[in-house]
């Protein structure tokens, strides 16, 4: 018998079946894997499970017992932990605090001492190595993983899901996660892994469920299936390739930049995709924003053979530059305003005519494909996908000599991120010069004409597309 | 349309059919003393300093921020006025300076929050104890009376229909400018996300800036037009008008967490609250149950806007 079961989940919102009899099931002892597209109905799913929907039909049970449905802390009481994407730490608690957050021990008074030395053994037995009474806004990123790692476990739970806990994770620290999930696979814990990443998925689970547009598409042990397959379930159909081939036309340089952070020297042609690669914290975000004059910086920068002064984002994108944030929520979409001002927010005059303004964002919206239920619509409401065609169409409304894609398919899906790489060969062809900064080797190892390697907030070489491997790059990043 | 839709639609124009059904209500059950020619201009009076205030506290706001020295500009405005006219300045003049002393006020918050980056609350709370207190110690917290040689003329400012059409004036052009022009998309897209509007080349601290400066200017012509009214500088004029600006503005649907409202909305709200304080009079609820009642309605669109905001996450 499963250990944690859903029985044909059904969950309407006005207009929109997000779940249409999904079942799903996972033992003591096994990884099950959950993929699908953006929308496919994972985080939905989930958020059954969790107690945070209730579902219009369909049943969750835990050792084959109903629990009520849409009540979380019957949930967590029955040992289903969720940790999610984003993290939920109070930051100005320690972690033993946070670890034991509205779970205190002790009477009126609370027992301090023995929240501590229990935290203390949980991230021990995490392999952590800082202290429980650190606090949480003083942790890093992995660290503060681990905190909501220890809490849930904390919790005698019995299944865990971990919800694409490697999306903001430095390589080396994806390992590790990895590997502490197999070790919580062993003691019997049942585990429900959701992830983007293909190449985890594989090398974790040992069963994969399918949804696409809220059913079940498949489910089957790992072994029995492939990369090309799994994509092919999620997408529905067959993906030609991931990444569409290049033949760069280059031009003349575009960027000449050298000196930037402790050393940063790059060139990058008319028509050439440069990756930028390195591990968090090498400093490559810091380049891009540096370039686009939103980071202080010494050194200079060239475009077109002119040395232009880049103080301000204004500055750069009158000089030609571009750039589009890794972080598209806080930094890239304005969500109240409609997709027609998202696009045309950098290039108004300074009274605005509505036809003219509307017609440019008509035109750019089909330029760049972004599917939209038409200029009205709140950009907040968009996919990731779609609104990351809304910033390119935004940057490249006016016209632009280089620019710099900053995670360019972060948080989107499969399908859509084709549609990206394809636009970026198109931007080439006309003559763009596209620097790509990104933590997905394969991304930079599939489009990028050439690969330059930060370590420490400084290129450290550089390695064209023919002899570019992941290992080369690696090895140069540590 | 189920539930979903009817509560999306009240939170959207909500304020305008409770203002629609307040009018018909009162116009209906009221007919002899509330839709009167007499009774409405009244109410269109009474009310244009606050619409006036509420405009530029809208600016304010939709940038996520807030304004609470506007009361007190009110009052240093009036007085600066009143002293320039006993002075024996033109009305031009002394209109001119006490609309000056409010940008002035100002842009000097602004400078405070943009450069030095005290969050607007404690900016502005400091600038109404400065200004306010700058208002009495300029008059000795005495009145200035409007030398009557020329009262006349100056105060030909609020009689009539001139307030109305000042503020009809004032609406017309922040209505232009926060719907047709740059900088008044610049101040929705610095308040919707900050971050964003300076990765889009938009210099936020120079909207900030306009922003505050603007929401001064508004409260020192309000300020001259209540020392018109009253016939005199008065030192402690305005005092807790910001509240009642702030109250129309968000009645009127503008997110306190900045980047969503109108002025239309603004105008409503303050209409609403203003023609619900006339009905109560003419019901003659008192003034303290008239309190509960406005600080009740402020609750109420409170809590839609942050039901909506929810609902577009």
């Amino acid at each position: 018998m499963s250990l944690l079961r859903l029985d044909s989940i059904t969950k309407t919102f006005p207009g929109v079946r997000a779940l249409d009899g999904v079942s799903f099931d996972v033992e003591a002892g096994e990884i099950h894997a959950l993929v699908g597209e953006n929308g496919a109905g994972k985080s939905t799913l989930m958020k059954v499970l969790g107690g945070a929907y209730v579902p219009d039909s369909g049943s969750v049970s835990v050792d084959g017992q109903r629990l009520p449905v849409g009540d979380p802390l019957a949930v967590q009481r029955r040992g289903v932990q969720i940790i999610y994407q984003e993290l939920t730490l109070v930051p100005e608690l320690t972690a033993a605090e946070n670890i034991f957050l509205g779970r205190e021990l002790g009477g009126p008074f609370l027992a301090r001492r023995a929240m501590v030395e229990q935290s203390q053994r949980l991230l021990d037995q995490l392999g952590a190595d800082f202290s429980a009474r650190r606090r949480a806004a003083r942790l890093s990123v992995p660290q503060q993983q681990l905190v909501e790692i220890a809490r849930a476990l904390g919790g005698r739970s019995r299944v865990l899901v971990f919800d694409e806990p490697t999306s903001t994770l430095p390589a080396p620290d994806v390992e590790r996660l990895l590997a502490l999930i197999r070790n919580l696979r062993e003691e019997g814990h049942a585990i429900v892994y959701i992830s983007h990443r293909l190449d985890e998925v594989f090398s974790l689970a040992d069963r994969i469920t399918v949804l696409r547009d809220g059913r079940h598409v498949v489910t089957a042990p790992a072994a029995e299936l492939d990369r090309r397959s799994l994509i092919r379930h999620m997408v529905g159909r067959d993906l030609e390739e991931e990444f569409p081939p290049r033949e760069p036309k280059l031009g003349e340089p575009v960027l000449e930049a050298s000196g930037l952070l402790d050393g940063v020297d790059l060139t990058v042609r008319a028509g050439e995709i440069v990756g930028l690669a390195g591990l968090v914290g090498s400093g490559r975000t810091e380049t891009g924003l540096a370039l686009f004059g939103a980071f202080a910086s010494s050194g200079t920068v060239k475009i077109g053979g002119e040395p232009v002064d880049v103080r301000d984002p204004a500055h750069a994108l009158a000089a030609g530059i571009a750039y589009i944030t890794e972080d598209r929520k806080a930094a890239g979409i304005f969500p109240q305003l409609d997709v027609a001002a998202n696009i045309t927010i950098c290039a108004l005059d300074a009274l605005i005519m509505r036809g003219p303004e509307r017609a440019a964002a008509q035109e750019a919206v089909r330029a760049f494909d972004v599917r939209c239920a038409g200029l009205h619509q709140r950009a907040g409401t968009l996919s990731g996908g779609n609104q990351q065609k809304t910033l390119l169409a935004r940057y490249l409304l006016r016209r632009r000599r280089l620019l710099i894609l900053d995670e360019p398919t972060r948080g989107i899906d499969v399908g859509a991120k084709a549609e990206i790489y394809r636009l970026m060969n198109r931007l080439t062809d006309e003559g763009l010069a596209i620097l790509m900064i990104s933590s997905e080797l394969e991304e930079l190892l599939g489009m990028a004409d050439r690969i330059v390697v930060m370590r420490e907030r400084r290129t450290v070489g550089e390695l064209d597309r023919s002899e570019a491997t992941q290992e080369r790059v690696m090895e140069m990043a540590t | 349309m189920n539930t979903r839709k009817v509560m999306h639609f009240v939170a959207e124009y909500g304020i305008f059919v409770a203002l629609a059904g307040l009018f018909c209500f009162l116009a209906i059950s009221k007919s002899d003393t509330f839709f009167t020619t007499r009774n409405l201009t009244n109410v269109l009076r009474q009310n244009s300093h606050t619409v006036i205030l509420a405009t530029g506290m809208t600016l304010v706001i939709l940038t996520a921020g807030i304004d609470l020295s506007v009361g007190a500009i009110v009052a240093l405005a009036g007085v600066v006025c009143a002293d320039m006219l006993v002075k024996g300045h033109g009305v031009f003049f002394a209109l001119c300076a006490g609309v000056a002393v409010g940008g002035v006020a100002g842009l000097t918050t602004g400078v405070f929050i943009t450069r030095v980056r005290i969050p607007p609350f404690v900016a502005t709370l400091a600038m109404m104890l400065v200004v306010r207190g700058a208002a009495l110690k300029y008059t000795d917290a005495r009145s200035i009376a409007i030398p009557p040689a020329i009262e006349q003329s100056f105060s030909a400012l609020s009689n009539g229909i001139t307030p109305v059409l000042i503020m009809a004036g004032v609406l017309v052009v922040v209505w232009v400018v926060l719907a047709r022009t740059r900088f008044g998309r610049h101040i929705y897209a610095v308040g919707g996300n900050p971050e964003a509007a300076r990765l889009s080349g938009i210099r936020v601290n120079r909207v900030l800036l306009g922003v505050y400066a603007g929401c001064g200017l508004l409260a020192g012509l309000a300020g001259v037009l209540v020392a018109s009214r009253i016939g005199s500088g008065y030192p402690q004029a305005g005092e807790l008008y910001e509240l009642d600006a702030i109250a129309a503005t968000v009645v009127g649907g503008t997110s306190l967490f900045g980047g969503r409202g109108s002025i239309v909305g603004t105008l409503a709200g303050a209409f609403f609250i203003g023609i619900l304080n006339n009905g109560l009079n003419l019901y003659q609820v008192g003034s303290y149950e008239q309190m509960i009642l406005k600080g009740v309605v402020l609750l109420g669109a409170t809590s839609l806007d942050l039901w909506r905001g929810k609902d577009q996450s």
